[in-house]
């Protein structure tokens, strides 16, 4: 460099190659000669991401096994009729279970961690009271020749001939009592589930043609190797109905009974006198049931339970709303005695107990105090549980204490003999009996068509299960409606949503009746959600674990390596992905993982 | 239209009437009001611009590259640590020639966890190709925000408008607020030499070899060198318009002057008080205020230096292990005068971490000054009681 280079103005000195380029004319900004799609950003990588759908805790938790999510998702989208038909396509009575079902699905919901669980319940119900005003024609599979008969109308009953038919079977339903419904329409009073809605529902089963014959009680009226021999398969849904005994003395005489009778009578439309003052033993929604039902035939009614309102085993709803309409709870008391003047019920005599030490149950298990009290009673209703009439079964069914034993597909230890419901150890629930139903039909399907579809029974049984929940008919079928790129078997966590991405939205509360009124009557106390209600609600559904296309990872995605498809479907251009992980932190609802194999 | 306001509210004003039309930012002590306020004009609809809500100082400042790349007049203010956490994005923007305005309240680094105002934040931000203005009063702040548009449009340069945490951020005085009128006249929409283009793609600051990056950074030098003839051309046009004026650096009472005392930001305005009684009693005393930090105004300091004795450089700000950054900037620029024109540069530095700088400590500058007959070794510490 010379020395003269240097002037006031610090002007360069060029090398001859500076020179060149100034020469040429170089922006002030360096500036690419094409777009970026020259630079393969994607050579970089060394994982990537693939879209994974994943099942949403409800769909696990509910024992019906229905793709709740699925059907959220159909509503957001404004798909109703296709919702309802993926509802039905799982669950044969979701006007039903929409009322008395305990709702499992709603206590998963990662929801509830945010803001408050999705009013699932409500929204079934919306849908299953559209189903029956406005019926869809569904198709159903072509007429096999099989004969399956299933003895029980309950829900367990009615949801394998309803399973069954839509497999293309020949049903026939034998029930004992005059009507179908069993436990729903004996046990459940109307101001739960009115009969319009249990009758609309059963009528849709029978439309397709199952056959149903009530008034027989099969092993007395007719013997069940006729009925082994009549049909190519046997359903035992014959359900629990036997009051277990207080183990108190007096309790077979006057003013006591068992609350199941009591109900039977009263949903039967007769109106029993009970007296001014009843009191109800036990905590469970059989309790519940004769408590408020007592309360709607004019009596003063106190429960009685053995141990504190949080081990309730009834639904905390039905617990509150009894609570509401003025039932009075007496809880760590049990009944050890009845004083009876002159053949007349006046008084229980009751012991103070107190929680000791957890039990098999995970509850505290009560114990005496020794301490005793009397309550004024007309009547006592007893409602500590129901067991099955186990002599009533089909010989040589290998049976436990609590009921039939069974494998997941209902089989029994006879051949061609399946069972389910209350009959069996299952927990003795509405949602747990259709579930059993359903099992037990790809049971019988599977058995009749003698074409396992897997060498074992455990993967095949596994694959057909929402994430280890209950099974799909659907999937069974083979027949899943909603396009999922590749459904995967592992629920989505709480933890494993972007909450960023949502916004806090008050869960709808249902309409009830005033107490004052709906404790004088039977009509339904639970009015629901409007259906606009309903369909705002389905949309705070977050689809865990389900891709909505709500195009999250394509705005994040920083080499624009994300396009849609024109079926809405998402597509990585490998060529840019650079497999940064963007999109799988942004994606609201994880589904999508970053994998080492690639799709 | 005159009201009285903070400087904060100065900034936003000036980014209001400049029409900007991206803001992003991120809050951050004692800067947050400005972007307060411009939200809530962004709200209310009296300013049409983008407000970019971020996670952070570096992602705010990318925003406004983003912004300003497309074409945008984008805006951003932010202080002390925010400032220092964009310190790569600020080498982008000035990089990439992009013209954004951002105020920046001098406030302390910690740690220890500091507030108050101090001018190393901006310094430390000294090489990163940012025009840096100091302002001393509100009306000032208010008048540079909207000259800073102009001036970076024109050279395609960002500017950094510093304001005094506190003595001007959060104090109030009288603000003549100009008419949108008139500011429109003067700061015409901005027209993008270069910009973003959907219909042809193309990606700016790609990959430079070493055959032309030099050359680039050679012609944001030239820019720089723009910058003191078109800062002083939209200068007269303001002051033709709006009445006031400024100067990247203005000298006060220097005529005939032995001492000239060299400062910026707020603690001028104690220091013309102190030159004006001083001067009262017969001292040959004044000051030269540098408002331009970058680029440095080399010649204007040497003509307003060149033959004084004696020079004191205030300085608000420590480059440790060295001294105060602007007694450095000012041997430099003096260094080569011919031996009898040079001055001696006496550098103090004072007033750290909002350390008040009173009339009284200018005073004992002044007579330490006058006492020693050579600058000591190192810059003096005024106040410190090790």
């Amino acid at each position: 460099m010379p020395c003269g280079a240097r002037s006031s103005r610090g002007r360069p000195v060029s090398s001859r190659s500076a020179g060149r380029a100034t020469r040429r004319g170089i922006p002030p900004v360096s500036v690419s000669g094409t777009s970026t799609l020259v630079t393969h950003t994607g050579s970089w990588k060394y994982i990537w991401p693939v879209y994974h759908d994943r099942v949403a805790p409800c769909n696990r938790g509910c024992p019906v096994g229905i793709d709740i999510e699925g059907y959220l998702n159909l509503m957001r989208e404004d798909r109703v009729a296709d919702a309802r038909r993926l509802l039905l396509a799982e669950n044969p009575m979701p006007a039903v279970t929409g009322r008395v079902c305990h709702h499992p699905c709603e206590s998963a919901c990662n929801r509830g961690m945010f803001d408050a669980a999705v009013s699932i319940h409500a929204v079934e119900r919306m849908l299953g009271d559209l189903a029956l005003q406005e019926p869809l024609s569904d198709s159903v599979a072509p007429r096999r020749d099989e004969r399956v008969a299933v003895v029980g109308s309950g829900p367990a009953g009615l949801s394998c001939a309803y399973h069954l038919s839509r497999f293309g079977y020949h049903v026939t339903v034998f029930e004992a009592a005059s009507a179908p419904g069993g436990m729903l329409r004996q046990g459940i009073p109307e101001y739960r589930l009115p009969r319009a809605i249990l009758d609309g529902e059963i009528e849709r089963i029978r439309a397709l043609g199952v056959e149903m014959r009530c008034g027989v009680r099969v092993g007395a009226d007719l013997p069940w190797e006729r009925v082994l021999a009549d049909f190519d398969a046997l359903f035992v849904a014959s359900g629990a109905h036997a009051s277990r005994a207080l183990g108190v003395e007096g309790e077979d005489g006057t003013g006591v009974r068992p609350g199941l009778a009591f109900l039977r009578e009263v949903n039967a439309g007769a109106r029993p006198s009970v007296g001014r003052r009843v009191v109800v033993v036990g905590g469970g929604n059989t309790a519940m049931d004769c408590a408020r039902s007592a309360l709607r035939l004019g009596a003063s009614v106190t429960v009685l339970y053995r141990r504190t309102r949080a081990e309730m085993p009834a639904i905390a709803d039905e617990v509150e709303e009894a609570d509401r309409e003025g039932v009075a709870f007496a809880f760590l008391a049990a009944p050890v005695g009845f004083h009876v003047v002159h053949g007349t019920l006046r008084a229980v005599e009751c012991e103070r107990m107190a929680l000791g030490e957890p039990d098999a149950s995970g509850r505290r298990r009560p114990e005496s105090t020794g301490e005793r009290f009397t309550l004024l009673a007309d009547t006592v209703l007893t409602a500590i549980g129901e067991s099955p009439d186990l002599d009533a079964l089909p010989p040589d069914l290998a049976r436990r204490d609590s009921g039939v034993r069974v494998d997941p597909l209902g089989r029994t230890s006879r051949a061609a003999v399946f069972a389910g419901g209350d009959v069996t150890e299952a927990p003795r629930t509405v949602a747990d009996a259709l579930g059993a139903g359903k099992r037990a039909a790809v049971g019988i399907d599977r058995q009749l068509r003698a074409r396992p579809r897997e060498p074992r029974d455990a993967d095949d049984l596994e694959a057909l299960r929402f994430g280890g929940g209950n099974i799909s008919a659907l999937r069974w079928l083979g027949r899943d409606p909603v396009a999922r790129v590749a459904p995967v078997n592992e629920v989505v966590t709480f933890e494993e949503l972007n909450l960023n991405h949502f916004v806090k939205v008050a869960r709808r509360r249902d309409t009830h009746a005033r107490p004052e009124r709906a404790r004088a009557t039977f009509d339904e106390v639970n009015r629901g959600l409007t259906r606009e209600e309903a369909e705002e609600e389905a949309r705070r559904c977050l689809n865990c674990g389900v891709c909505t296309h709500c195009d999250v990872c394509l705005i994040f995605c920083p080499d624009l390596a994300i396009s849609r498809n024109g079926d809405g479907a998402y597509r990585i251009a490998l060529d840019y992905c650079k497999g940064c992980g963007v999109c799988v932190a942004e994606c609201p609802r994880g589904a999508i993982v970053m994998t080492r194999e690639g799709p | 239209m005159r009201q009285v306001i903070v400087g904060n509210h100065a900034v936003s004003w000036g980014a209001r009437l400049a029409r900007v039309e991206v803001i992003s930012a991120y809050p951050i002590t004692p800067q947050t009001q400005v972007v307060e306020k411009l939200s809530e004009m962004c709200a209310n609809g009296t300013l049409a611009a983008r407000f970019i809500k971020v996670e952070s100082e570096h992602s705010a400042m990318a925003a406004c590259v983003g912004a300003s790349a497309a074409g945008a007049r984008a805006f951003t203010a932010t202080s002390s640590h925010g400032l220092v956490f964009m310190h790569e994005m600020l080498h982008w923007a000035a990089g990439g020639r992009h013209p954004i305005v951002m105020a920046n309240v001098n406030r302390a680094l910690g740690p220890g966890w500091n507030i108050w105002t101090d001018q190393n934040d901006s310094l430390s931000q000294r090489d990163t190709g940012w025009v840096q203005l100091y302002c001393e009063t509100n009306q000032e702040v208010l008048d540079t925000a909207i000259q800073a548009f102009k001036l970076a449009e024109a050279v395609d340069l960002p500017v950094m408008l510093v304001l005094d945490a506190f003595y001007l951020s959060h104090t109030a005085e009288p603000v003549d607020i100009p008419d949108q009128e008139m500011v429109d006249r003067f700061l015409p929409p901005r027209t993008a030499r270069l910009k973003l283009d959907v219909n042809e793609p193309r990606a700016f600051g790609a990959l430079v070899r070493p055959d032309s990056y030099m050359e680039m950074r050679w012609l944001q030098q030239e820019a720089m060198r723009e910058v003191p003839h078109v800062l002083e051309r939209i200068e007269a046009d303001w002051l033709r318009m709006f009445g006031r004026r400024y100067g990247a650096i203005e000298g006060y009472r220097t005529e005939d002057a032995e001492l000239l005392l060299v400062t910026s930001g707020t603690v001028t305005s104690t220091a013309r008080f102190v030159v004006d009684r001083r001067r009262d009693e017969g001292e040959a005393i004044g000051l030269v205020k540098v408002k331009m930090f970058r680029p440095f105004p080399t010649a204007g300091l040497r003509r307003l230096l060149a033959g004084v004795a004696r020079v004191a450089v205030l300085d608000r700000n420590v480059s440790p292990g060295h001294g105060g950054i602007f007694a450095e900037e000012t041997r430099s620029a003096l260094y080569d005068l011919p031996s009898g024109d040079r001055p001696e540069v006496y550098g103090y530095v004072l007033g750290l971490g909002g350390r008040d700088v009173t009339p009284s400590v200018i005073d004992e500058v002044i007579d330490r000054t006058r006492q020693c007959a050579q600058p000591e070794r190192e810059d003096v510490w005024v106040g410190v009681n090790p």
